[in-house]
């Protein structure tokens, strides 16, 4: 984990896949809640990141999170992640309705050779709490989701990554077709950066089919 | 030299003494008095004899004049000398003069030849110039063609896009309404399509069903109507008779026990009694049966009567049908205009270019969606050409203004140069005038020099000496002048040189940064739409979906709920037959032959399902024994598979390898295997040294465990064979 110095913070790959895969389970949460793809009262109150966010107190939802959470933070340990997208689909049509897209941009070097680098853990703590607000402001302008949803989660890896035996490979990637996307901020930690863009479908075209 | 001693006198002749003129410089100007000789004889004839008393000195004054003559004689030889010494000073001097100007004429022919080299050499550069003047003239004119062509061709090209952007956007306007009307009307026809169809063989089905059921529903009733109509009024009669009977029995009941009673008190002969009793059990036993058999026409007797509610339902099911026959002589007209429509829609899918029926149209949908794309990228290669082309413009506008402006620097320079040329030139006229009145004033000095002698020499040498130090330094500036400017022009020509080639270099620079930029903005762009898109390439990335128990657990709680609400259904189901057989009575059986016809047939259906389940499994057990013979025969190991749990849950298949050629039943080879890995697990066999050995030649080093396997087999045959 980041060791913190007199004057700067040293993060190591082992540091720095837990910030990630720690991010990705708040921004999941925070996305499910947002959404509404659960019950508000499914929803309990936790401080993280300078912010009140909100934990699931569903068990399912819990440990389901708890094992992406670690296997995610595995691949990122071997640097063979390259995408993590939480999709949103109808539960009747189960047609894909959103997609949040963190994609994962990571230094070789620190894999290969082991070396850390060094970052303020408040700078990067500041990146995420910006990202977390505008996930929370993210229901200003995405559409509405009227219909009962659920939602999946995928992760884009290298070929040579062995399938765990609780994944498996999928051929479909649950496109949406003609999406409109809105690309968020982003946070790094010099050895990993997280760029989060969401994609959702075109209300306008439910409109005019509508009209 | 001058006598001491005066020279013995000589005869003179008669003739006048010449004059002889004293010498400017240094002498005396005195004039020597001719002494004529009274002895001699001439023509002239003397004066009188006053001059000859006169002359008649005496040999004192005649020795005085002589001593004069001679003293004036010797002071005209020194001037003479003097005289001659200075002309040969004179002559020194003119020949130096003479050298001077000899040098000086070299000097001035040098200068000359400078000066027309000059003259050449800027004569060169003026036509250098004006070549250059000319050439960057043309230039421009080329680049103004090029720039007017540019110009022509980027009206064209915007014209272009333009055109193609309105067909592009008409297109995708044409192809979004195309794609929306094919989507609405290949989902609503298939939706109408299906319904119909459905709806269509559904009420063909229910209403042939229907019919054929009521007919013959309607023809067993009848007959059952009848027949149990007849079974009726015998069953009345019987059961009146029955109950009559019945009646009769009590009556002959209470009158046996009445018997009973005042027999058991008075003790009569017990073989009457019990032969009574024996004929009234027997006649009990009758009349039970009779009771049962009434019991069971009372029954056959509700079920007519159920089966005569049946029959109303069956009548007032017959009614409905009737009623909806109407009804379905409208969906039948429906299904007509369904029918028309389907036809009008396949001529319209005919119209669709491409489409030949319903199936072709997400295909031409998708067909059209790529020529959309492939058109949205030509649109993007074309608006990236024209922004090439703009670029190219803007800096062939900008060569052209800096052409321009050197052209015009270029004139400039050119007529400073023209300006330093006629001042050359100028200067040269000036230079030729003065070297021609040099060589005036030189050959006026010769002229004089040769008529005077050193006199006048002297005064043209003093002349010629103040006019060259005169023009000496006149001609020096003219060399620097000269000097300055061949710097000058080879520091222009080099300057020009240098900041051309620069210029080309940065232009060039410039072109290949901005196409780099460009392309590399709409790389981006691609890239952003793709990633937003989630396009990836299968050659580097796989993905991943973690099995989501929540799904399942959703469909599980959805399937759940689906089967509550179902043994709720049957359970209300049950409480209403409960119910039922309670009003109809707990006396009896319940006979429904459709219940039990049902119930049969699906008993019927379980016996096959299981029949097929063992014989599935048979099958099974059969193949498996022959697969797993197969690979004994084949690659010499008996494998045995099995189910295990790790500790942490993970469940995990284990392979128990054993050789046909192994010597003891301990010489077995276990193998884990969890999602599509296989390692080996030691146990006592593996951990011997041989085993051992191999195990981390071929398993750990070269990671091939066939090669581990076959290995040991063929060690395990030797092994066999040689023993």
């Amino acid at each position: 984990m980041a060791s913190k110095t007199a004057a700067k913070d040293i993060i190591t790959l082992r540091g720095s896949a837990a910030i990630v895969s720690e991010f990705f389970g708040y921004a999941a949460n925070s996305i499910l809640y947002n959404r509404g793809v659960y019950p508000e009262e499914s929803f309990g109150k936790v401080k993280k990141y300078g912010l009140p966010l909100l934990l699931t107190k569903d068990e399912g939802v819990k440990s389901f999170i708890a094992n992406l959470n670690a296997q995610l933070s595995e691949w990122l340990e071997a640097g063979k992640l390259q995408r993590v997208v939480l999709v949103i689909m109808s539960m009747n049509t189960g047609e894909v309705l959103e997609r949040w897209n963190f994609s994962i941009e990571t230094d070789n070097e620190v894999v290969e050779k082991g070396v850390s680098r060094e970052k303020s853990d408040k700078e990067i703590m500041r990146e995420i709490q910006a990202i977390m607000r505008q996930i929370a402001s993210s229901i200003t302008y995405l559409p509405c989701l009227d219909e009962q949803c659920v939602f999946d989660v995928l992760a884009y890896t290298d070929t040579d990554v062995a399938v765990p035996f609780t994944w498996m490979e999928s051929s479909d990637a649950k496109l949406i077709a003609n999406p409109q996307m809105v690309k968020l901020h982003s946070f790094d930690t010099k050895i990993h950066k997280v760029n989060t863009l969401v994609s959702y479908k075109n209300d306008e075209e439910e409109l005019d089919d509508e009209e | 030299m001058i006598l001491r001693t005066p020279a013995p006198k000589r005869a003179r002749p008669i003739e006048p003494a010449p004059i002889i003129e004293s010498p400017p410089v240094g002498s005396d100007h005195r004039q020597l008095a001719i002494y004529e000789d009274p002895s001699s004889a001439g023509p002239a004839r003397r004066e009188p004899s006053q001059q000859s008393e006169h002359m008649l000195c005496t040999y004192q004054c005649r020795q005085m004049v002589k001593a004069d003559f001679l003293d004036a004689l010797s002071n005209a030889e020194k001037q003479v000398q003097d005289y001659q010494s200075k002309l040969a000073e004179l002559n020194d001097n003119f020949g130096k003069a003479d050298e001077e100007r000899k040098t000086f004429r070299e000097k001035l022919s040098y200068v000359e030849q400078e000066l027309a080299a000059a003259k050449g050499r800027e004569q060169a550069l003026h036509d250098q110039l004006l070549k250059e003047v000319n050439d960057s003239h043309e230039r421009l004119k080329k680049e103004l063609e090029l720039s007017s062509k540019l110009q022509a061709k980027l009206e064209n090209e915007q014209n272009l896009r333009k055109k193609a952007e309105s067909t592009a956007a008409a297109a995708e306007d044409k192809a979004k309404e195309l794609e929306a009307k094919l989507g609405h009307i290949s989902k609503s026809i298939e939706k109408e399509k299906k319904r119909f169809n459905n709806e269509l063989a559904q009420l063909n089905r229910d209403s042939k069903f229907s019919i054929t059921k009521i007919t013959v529903d309607l023809e067993k009733m009848e007959f059952r109507a009848k027949s149990s109509e007849q079974e009726v009024e015998l069953l009345r009669k019987q059961q009146e008779d029955l109950q009559s009977k019945f009646s009769e029995c009590l009556h002959q009941k209470s009158e046996l026990e009445k018997r009973l009673t005042s027999l058991s008190f008075e003790d009569d002969s017990p073989k009457e009694s019990d032969v009574l009793v024996k004929h009234l059990q027997e006649e009990l036993r009758n009349y039970e049966s009779e009771v049962r058999e009434a019991r069971k026409l009372k029954s056959a007797h509700d079920s007519i009567e159920l089966m005569k509610e049946k029959l109303l339902e069956e009548k007032s099911r017959r009614e409905r049908v009737e009623l909806q026959l109407p009804k379905l002589q409208e969906y039948e007209l429906k299904i007509n205009k369904l029918e028309d429509e389907l036809s009008a829609w396949k001529l319209m899918i005919q119209d669709i270019p491409g489409v030949s029926c319903c199936d072709d149209v997400p295909l031409r949908i998708s067909a059209l969606q790529k020529e959309v794309i492939d058109n949205l990228k030509k649109l993007g290669e074309v608006n990236a050409h024209l922004k090439q082309m703009q670029v190219v413009l803007d800096k062939t506008q900008l060569d052209k203004q800096k052409t321009e402006t050197e052209a015009a620097l270029a004139k400039e320079k050119a007529d400073r140069l023209e300006a330093e040329v006629k001042r050359m030139n100028l200067m040269l006229s000036a230079v030729s005038e003065e070297r021609n009145m040099l060589k005036i004033a030189i050959e006026d000095f010769k002229s004089k020099n040769e008529q005077a002698g050193g006199h006048a020499s002297s005064s043209a040498m003093q002349e010629l000496e103040s006019s060259l130090l005169k023009r000496e330094p006149y001609i020096k500036e003219l060399e620097g002048d000269l000097f300055a400017q061949k710097d000058i022009n080879t520091r222009q020509q080099d300057e020009i040189k240098s900041l051309h080639d620069r210029l080309n270099s940065e232009a060039r620079k410039v072109k290949s940064l901005e196409r780099e930029s460009d392309r590399l903005r709409s790389e981006i762009f691609l890239l952003e739409s793709k990633l937003g898109h989630g396009d990836f390439s299968a050659a580097n990335t796989k993905v991943l979906r973690m099995v989501n128990t929540l799904a399942v657990g959703n469909d599980a709680k959805q399937t759940i709920e689906a089967l509550q609400s179902e043994l709720q259904r049957t359970k209300e189901k049950l409480q209403a037959l409960e119910e039922y057989k309670s009003q109809s009575g707990n006396s009896g059986k319940l006979v429904d032959s459709y219940m039990s016809g049902k119930v049969a047939q699906l008993k019927e259906q379980i016996a096959t399902l299981e029949k097929r389940e063992e014989r599935y499994k048979t099958v099974f057990a059969d193949r498996i024994s022959v697969f797993r013979r197969a690979c004994c025969e084949l690659f010499g190991y008996k494998i045995v598979m099995d189910e295990r749990q790790r500790p942490n849950g993970i469940p995990v298949t284990r392979f128990t390898l054993q050789s046909i050629y192994a010597m003891n039943d301990d010489e077995k080879l276990e193998f884990e295997y969890e999602s599509g890995n296989t390692n080996i697990v030691e146990n006592g066999y593996t951990s011997t040294s041989e085993i051992s050995q191999q195990v981390d030649i071929f398993v750990r080093k070269m990671n091939s465990i066939p090669a581990f396997t076959a290995n040991l087999t063929v060690e395990s045959f030797n092994r066999r064979t040689l023993s």
